[in-house]
């Protein structure tokens, strides 16, 4: 289950996965406001994961759940590659 | 497992945060959804439905209370606002990595005053007149 320490490396990874299958891949946010940590997994029964607890990862974060989620909902499936500045 | 629509899921979710504020996780998962309502069986013939490409089913739970909601392409634009609002909301308990920040830029801004031509490139440069001042300031402190 390889863990990132980067948000770039996870979030390009995490896209591949998810347009690699689709209908697998599902995404888990779990939030712990009493420890101050933030874990994201990306997995199709395969994980990837990245942890943080920095309050600046919360916005990259939000923003690639808002991303996947139009990918998800979007009738035509293309190959669409998120930027993520 | 308690399926809602769209606003009545958010209201619950700002609901399950605010309960796990003190203690306990906030769990949320994001998978994209075709619409079946009965599960695939073992043999026989697949029931004839029509998969429908353009839905995503959101869950949330805090380990005991459960909730969850299909958003479809209609209802992404007004659902994704709200909802990215609610988690910056909510996520506010992490930690700020601001401060280590900003001092590095005001010393690599006042380093650069004196020496490298390559950061009076960077957009940092309108900033440069007020970040001596600045850095006079909280060397003085």
């Amino acid at each position: 289950m390889p863990q990132y320490q980067t948000w770039e490396e996870f979030s390009r990874a995490a896209e591949k996965l998810y347009l690699a299958d689709p209908m697998k891949a599902r995404v888990v946010l779990k939030y712990r406001h009493s420890d101050g940590n933030l874990c994201v997994k990306v997995t199709d029964d395969l994980c990837l994961v990245y942890k943080t607890e920095q309050a600046q990862d919360v916005k990259k974060i939000e923003k690639f759940h808002s991303q996947l989620m139009r990918l998800m909902v979007a009738k035509e499936s293309r190959n669409v590659t998120m930027e993520t500045e | 497992m308690v399926l809602l629509e769209s606003e009545q899921f958010l209201t619950e979710l700002t609901r399950l945060f605010q309960k796990c504020r003190t203690s306990g996780s906030v769990y949320i998962t994001l998978k994209k959804y075709d619409g079946r309502t009965k599960p695939i069986p073992k043999k026989g013939t697949v029931e004839g439905f029509e998969p429908a490409d353009n839905k995503c089913l959101l869950r949330a739970t805090d380990g005991k209370k459960k909730i969850s909601t299909v958003v479809s392409s209609k209802e992404v634009n007004k659902f994704q606002m709200a909802y990215s609002n609610l988690l910056r909301a909510n996520m506010d308990g992490l930690k700020k990595r601001d401060k280590k920040n900003k001092t590095k830029k005001t010393k690599a801004a006042a380093a650069a005053a004196a020496a490298a031509p390559a950061a009076a490139a960077t957009p940092a440069t309108p900033a440069t007149p007020a970040a001596p001042a600045a850095t006079a300031a909280t060397a003085a402190q």
